[in-house]
């Protein structure tokens, strides 16, 4: 009996001293990883003199509020903006429509090589990207496409592999009675698609919107490649390009480069719950 | 039977590929066309205008023993992808283990490790350069205040990759966030059984948590691999001039350059390409036959 009174209250001991340890584990951890972002914040708020002076001042003694719209300027940043923002929109419409179009019709449509065609495109996955690189680059070239939006648009309207398979997984999880009620009614695929289904799988579209934001929001080489003139680049460009001038002001660069991580950033605190379950849990749908 | 008499824009046979016709497109443009062209082109001398010029294996034997920065970045390629996968990967575990069970402030640690996930790569990459600049830049300020010196990290070619490879740790998050799900997923009855025989905690990680989590890490794997064989930000931003001692002149960034700032360049860069698609799919492949004797599926029982 003692020691069975015993027991548990050691075991609880044990188990607080281990989390004790944990939570200050994960702090000495986190501080590092957090402060390069405390850092870019201050030094873009920091004097000319200030951002570099050693040893350095943590805490600028003074705001300079004003280092954001040099850097901004400095950057052109509206125009670049709003050219991001176009082809991020146009890129997130392209893939919603199209992966949900394949993904039904790869999980709802009996079809010749139906299984054929979805084992091949999830091959697709595996193939290194930068394998087309070259050759889509000649194609687009060779339709005089180059320094125009077409090449950085129209690949999302194809459907990209790993949405589609997503998309097809998720369908695959809605029970058939779902659409075995409309189609006694007379409903045709596209009305099964987009009045039963696609409500039903929301959260997929969700994250399929929150992954493509990201993934255009940031793209790098293909504008490199494809934008030539710089009234048409887009913001990941012109801080690329401005990290390369010579002498660069720092605090102005900092504040610029804390804006253009801004969307971003705002996404991730309001869709906290897609990235954190959400995205995590992608991997594992399907794959067991 | 009904089927039958309707017309054939009607039938689910036809309807079928109108639905997936836009990624018959897709991998007919990025995937078949990519994988012929690069084939063919590897074999010529190309600027992309007129028609290529036939150079048998030239490009190959170029690459190998005229071109000097090819096995540098050859060099470079596999020691960015020796560095980050294994790091990422045991780091991300680590911080998932610890992140896995309630604790004071979980949400807030788990939000904190992915936030440089989500920032866009060029924005973070710059922000590195600032970190590593020599004279004002946060590492060696700090290193200054611990009385030791610093350095030119990305100039310098002793340093050069170990810092751009360095700053993957900061984009943990992504390999931390997949692991958590794959824990969670992990039956609690299977850890209550094992404290009933008395296993300790390392016993339970070895014989419980690794099995169970095999087929993530195993995806992870290979996911990882081919990620780092295909890096281009980090060397494109980080140092400007890959070029200058070719220590950080990673595969992607050669491939790159021999396409686009080079004259007749194309043929050669492909040859290149040719050469990253075969290393990855080695790698996959031994990553398969290796998952093979140590993922564990549930059920294959």
């Amino acid at each position: 009996m003692s020691t069975a009174t015993v027991r548990p209250r050691s075991a609880k001991q044990k188990k607080l001293v281990w989390n004790i340890l944990r939570f200050l584990l994960l702090l000495v951890i986190v501080v590092p990883m957090v402060f390069p972002l405390l850092w870019m914040i201050t030094s873009a708020l920091k004097s000319n003199s200030s951002v570099l002076a050693i040893p350095p001042e943590w805490i600028p003694r003074e705001f300079h509020w004003e280092n954001f719209s040099v850097g901004l300027s400095a950057i052109d940043f509206l125009p670049r903006f709003f050219n991001s923002l176009f082809i991020t929109v146009m890129c997130i419409i392209g893939q919603v429509i199209s992966c949900t179009l394949v993904g039904y019709g790869l999980a709802r449509i009996r079809f010749p090589l139906r299984k054929f065609w979805f084992y091949f495109f999830v091959g697709g996955m595996m193939l290194p990207g930068m394998v087309g690189l070259i050759p889509v680059y000649r194609v687009w070239a060779g339709m005089g496409a180059l320094n125009t939006y077409w090449p950085l648009i129209v690949p999302s309207f194809l459907g990209s592999p790993f949405y589609t398979f997503l998309i097809r997984q998720f369908f695959m999880g809605v029970p058939r009675s779902f659409d075995e009620a409309a189609k006694i009614d007379g409903a045709g695929h596209l009305r099964i698609l987009f009045q039963v289904l696609v409500p039903v799988i929301k959260p997929a579209i969700v994250t399929i919107v929150i992954m493509q934001f990201q993934a255009t929001w940031n793209e790098y080489l293909s504008p490199l490649l494809y934008l030539i003139d710089s009234d048409k680049w887009t913001l990941s460009l012109a801080v690329a390009s401005y990290s390369s001038l010579y002498a660069v002001e720092w605090n102005k660069f900092m504040a610029a480069d804390l804006i253009y991580m801004l969307p971003s950033l705002i996404i991730f605190f309001v869709c906290q719950k897609y990235f954190m379950q959400g995205l995590g849990s992608l991997t594992n749908t399907g794959i067991k | 039977m009904q089927a039958n008499k309707r017309p054939f824009w009607k039938r689910d046979g036809f309807i079928g590929y109108l639905f997936i016709l836009p990624s018959l497109i897709g991998a007919s443009i990025f995937i078949i066309y990519p994988l012929i062209m690069t084939v063919f082109y590897s074999f010529t001398r190309w600027d992309g205008v007129n028609d290529p010029q036939w150079l048998g294996l030239g490009n190959y034997v170029r690459m190998f023993t005229v071109d000097p920065s090819f096995p540098k970045a050859l060099q470079a390629t596999f020691l960015y992808v020796l560095i980050t996968v294994p790091l990422t990967m045991v780091f991300g575990l680590l911080l998932a283990l610890l992140l896995n069970k309630a604790l004071l402030g979980i949400k807030v640690f788990r939000t904190l490790f992915y936030l440089p996930v989500v920032l866009p790569s060029v924005a973070a990459l710059v922000l590195w350069k600032f970190i590593y600049e020599p004279n004002y830049g946060l590492l060696n300020q700090a290193l200054a205040l611990l009385g030791m010196e610093g350095r030119a990290w990305l100039t310098d070619p002793s340093t050069a990759i170990g810092a751009v490879s360095a700053v993957s740790v900061w984009g943990v998050g992504s390999m931390m966030i997949i692991f958590l799900s794959g824990l969670q997923s992990i039956d609690a009855q299977l850890y209550e059984a094992a404290d009933v025989d008395g296993a300790n905690g390392i016993t339970k990680f070895f014989k419980i948590t690794l099995p169970m989590m095999s087929p993530v890490l195993f995806l992870q794997l290979i996911t990882g691999l081919i990620k780092a064989f295909q890096a281009f930000n980090e060397v494109a931003i980080l140092t400007q001039k890959p070029k200058a001692n070719y220590s950080t002149y990673l595969l992607c960034y050669s491939i790159y350059d021999n396409a686009f700032n080079k004259l007749n360049g194309y043929g050669y860069a492909m040859a290149q390409v040719m050469i990253l698609f075969v290393i990855i799919m080695i790698m996959t492949f031994f990553v398969f036959r290796f998952s093979n004797t140590y993922v564990y599926y549930e059920n294959n029982d």
